[in-house]
């Protein structure tokens, strides 16, 4: 799968609360952060959970600002989340 | 559709108290759990995923009522017993 981040690129969760195994916790979703890094190639959790054919796609360490997952704080929290989570959002200052 | 691992910013928990000169195993048990997880992992018999999927599928007053072994115990056998490669009996038997 392609690579669509790059680092310092703005992403938009997913608002997905599937039934089934997934690496985006409930705290992250429809949470929009800044990728920080490419963590390498590995396949989908969600569909490997399930039998499910998974090609390896991109991961990346994406951070987000705590008052946007929690509503307040000031410090940051970083996740490592699949490609497949990840929508583009705009620059920060422009959404 | 969450289920009970997935707590992270949910209010009601302690801190994590880290176990000074914590042991990896503090039960024989619990190394053969870790022993059996790696033998069917690695012969395919699941996946990891499936493994993980299988912990957080544990009934939530069982899953916090468990030890970090006991709900890796819980995932092998509901996996084993899913997958027909052992009856609910035949485990219980010993």
């Amino acid at each position: 799968m392609a690579e669509l981040f790059r680092p310092g690129d703005r992403v938009l969760t997913s608002r997905t609360d599937p039934p089934h195994h997934t690496r985006l916790p409930r705290y992250a979703r429809g949470a929009r952060g800044t990728v920080v890094e490419r963590q390498g190639s590995h396949p989908l959790p969600d569909r490997r959970a399930r039998q499910l054919p998974a090609e390896p796609e991109p991961v990346y360490t994406v951070r987000f600002a705590a008052a946007e997952l929690f509503g307040e704080g000031d410090h940051t929290v970083t996740v490592d989340l699949w490609q497949s989570y990840l929508r583009p959002a705009a620059p920060e200052g422009e959404e | 559709m969450s289920r009970i691992n997935d707590v992270g910013g949910m209010q009601g928990f302690p801190p994590v108290a880290p176990e000074a000169d914590e042991p990896p195993f503090h039960a024989d048990w619990e190394a053969h759990v870790f022993a059996l997880n790696r033998a069917l992992i690695g012969r395919g018999v699941y996946n990891l995923d499936e493994f993980r999927d299988a912990i957080e599928r544990m009934p939530p007053q069982r899953y916090l009522a468990s030890s970090y072994y006991e709900k890796w115990l819980h995932a092998i056998t509901t996996l084993l017993a899913e997958k027909g490669i052992l009856t609910r009996e035949e485990m219980a038997g010993g």
